[in-house]
């Protein structure tokens, strides 16, 4: 499962035209390696920080905002990855026993009003961290400014929005139901994924 | 409003809508009633990374790392080789082993859907093979896997840990004790089923093999140790149990049976970075919609028309155990503590009830519900696994309602079954 989910990586193609595609082919790379890397660098943090509680008696006085850094890259960035594959958490047996027509049609809906409301949020989210900004705030104990680790918010929320974006066009276009821009609905190769 | 958010929440769960927009969407619509108009919405955003902060919160995707490294790895068959070997011969004993698997797995990894497929997958042939009708195989896996739910690590009760401020070290230790009384009750039922049926019982295991399993074994039981013992014992917050488990995992994997490499792990970060991020959005988006209902004042509202402050402590856990049964039975049950645990903290703390408690039965409920029709996420994990068709799925699964249902009712009167060890350790 795991090396084929890293050859799909490579694959990856964006479905956006020219230079578009190529940022967000682009970003599809990045996102897939904050989540990976991002984990791993989590997990090394807290562990050498378990470690040194016990072995030295001397904690890391950073591990609480590097985590809390990792975190929000973390979760902003696997917010759009989820998007491309069609991961989020969603409750389709009803959807699931609709016919094709009516799938399709609500398929469109949902991508449409989940685009706008990632929109919204991807706008809020920019005038939050300006408010930070001008609040110059710091970090205390990593001593660079709060807004900083903002800053993959709204991009996260953007990507993500765009992604349903594409999927409702790739609905109108298309024959399939597509249940994200890479994803149609039927072929469950994900759905074992833990 | 709250029937308004109600409404909107409710209409978008159940049209198939990313669970994290219905979230969100009632949230904003709270946020511009209260606010009228757009002005605060910059706040709704702050509230969801305030609602991602807390630091408790890291042990989530800690243990779903060690989870994925064990799944991917040998711990889960080396366990039920234990197993197998030491109660596999006794009337019902493939289902015995294969209840008492998932509870040990479930020691080891915290995640239901982990555990449907580390030990459902390789003993749901065996037990077709011996006979066993697979409506009573499939129930089985699915239940005996939401003991996991139960047992630590729990990621469900991280989570109702963080939003209702209450001990996770607490919460640990206090579902032990249902978890193994959900364990001895799925045992009796499958050793009644066994004998009604008349399966055949398997061979009895020497005590050379059942040294052997045991040797084998011995490594991965050292997760129920760092876990309970260390928590038990007061050495580790969760956080770090779970940092220690990590650790623990990638030892154990990578140099003592070598099942991983190196360049594996990154591809297991990946897959956990994005299990992370679905959770995480979630909880954000559940933090700010917590936010309106508490400054709208709606779970008085609720609460107040139910009646419930005129119910005492017993009313008040039966209203809890039902609504958080009936959530499960449609949506994801951290969609569903998200929204409903922070209605029910005021009454709770209103009537002086135990909040380690409340949390165990919570999270009881949602093993329950999630494994009820119609729509209980555990019977499309199963699904998905087994390919099997739902009805296939649901057959079997009455039985095992009505033992929880027990269950559920003997924990409102008893409340020792959970409390006991939590009040060995830390009172």
């Amino acid at each position: 499962m795991a090396s084929s989910e890293e050859g799909e990586d490579r694959k990856y193609r964006s479905t956006l035209p020219g230079f578009l595609g190529t940022i967000d082919t682009f970003i599809s790379r990045f996102e897939a390696m904050i989540l990976a890397i991002g984990v791993i660098l989590m997990a090394a943090n807290t562990i050498i920080n378990v470690i040194g509680r016990f072995v030295f008696q001397h904690s890391i006085f950073f591990t609480g905002e590097l985590n809390r850094i990792l975190i929000i890259l973390i979760t902003f960035a696997g917010i759009g990855y989820a998007a491309r594959y069609g991961r989020h958490i969603r409750m389709s047996a009803i959807f699931d026993v609709l016919p094709t027509k009516m799938r399709k049609n609500l398929m469109i809906f949902i991508s449409v009003i989940t685009a706008i409301t990632m929109f919204a949020l991807c706008y809020y989210s920019v005038g939050y961290i300006i408010s930070v900004a001008k609040s110059g705030r710091i970090l205390p104990s990593l001593q660079f400014p709060v807004y900083i680790i903002f800053l993959w918010v709204p991009v996260g929320f953007f990507v993500t929005g765009i992604q349903y974006a594409l999927t409702a066009v790739k609905n109108l276009t298309e024959k399939d139901v597509y249940l994200s821009t890479h994803v149609i609905e039927g072929y469950d190769d994900d759905e074992l994924e833990i | 409003m709250a029937i308004k958010i109600a409404g909107i929440m409710i209409v978008l769960l159940l049209a198939g809508f990313p669970m994290m927009v219905p979230l969100l969407l009632g949230a904003f619509y709270g946020f511009y009633e209260l606010f009228s108009g757009f002005s605060k919405m910059e706040f709704m955003v702050q509230q969801m990374l305030a609602g991602i902060r807390p630091a408790s919160l890291i042990a989530v995707p800690m243990f779903i790392l060690a989870a994925e490294i064990m799944t991917r790895g040998q711990s889960a068959n080396r366990l039920i080789d234990l197993v197998m070997k030491f109660i596999g011969h006794i009337k019902g004993g493939l289902a015995v082993s294969t209840a008492t698997a998932c509870t040990l797995f479930g020691a080891v990894s915290g995640s239901t859907q982990a555990t449907v497929v580390a030990v459902g997958s390789p003993l749901r042939p065996r037990m077709l093979k011996a006979g066993y009708n697979d409506s009573f195989v499939l129930a089985l896996i699915i239940n005996a896997s939401d003991i996991a739910f139960l047992i630590p690590p729990s990621i469900g009760m991280i989570i109702y840990g963080v939003i209702s401020s209450t001990s996770i070290s607490e919460l640990f230790i206090a579902g032990v004790g249902p978890g193994l009384l959900l364990l001895v009750c799925f045992s009796v039922y499958s050793i009644i089923y066994a004998t009604i049926k008349g399966v055949p019982t398997e061979p009895k295991s020497t005590w050379g093999e059942r040294l052997g399993a045991m040797k084998m074994a011995v490594w991965p039981l050292g997760f129920p140790v760092i876990i309970v013992g260390g928590i038990y014992g007061g050495i580790f917050s969760p956080t770090e149990a779970a940092a220690a488990c990590v650790l623990y995992a990638l030892i154990l994997e990578i140099i003592v049976f070598r099942s991983l490499k190196l360049r594996d792990i990154y591809a297991i970060a990946k897959s956990t970075g994005l299990i992370t991020a679905v959770v995480f959005i979630l909880v954000g988006a559940g933090a700010a919609f917590s936010w309106v209902i508490s400054f709208a004042n709606i779970p008085q509202e609720i609460l107040g028309a139910v009646g419930v402050d005129q119910m005492g402590p017993k009313g008040v856990l039966a209203v809890i155990s039902i609504a958080f049964f009936i959530g499960c039975m449609f949506v994801d049950p951290i969609v569903v503590m998200l929204i409903l645990v922070p209605i029910f903290v005021p009454v709770v703390e209103a009537v002086n009830l135990d909040p380690v408690l409340v949390g165990v039965i919570i999270t009881l409920q949602v093993a329950i519900g999630s494994a009820t029709p119609p729509f209980g996420c555990d019977i499309f994990t199963a699904i998905a696994v087994f390919r099997r068709p739902y009805m296939d799925v649901i057959r079997g699964i009455f039985p095992f309602t009505v033992i929880l249902f027990f269950v559920s009712v003997a924990l409102i009167f008893f409340p020792q079954i959970a409390l006991f060890l939590r009040d060995l350790a830390f009172r």
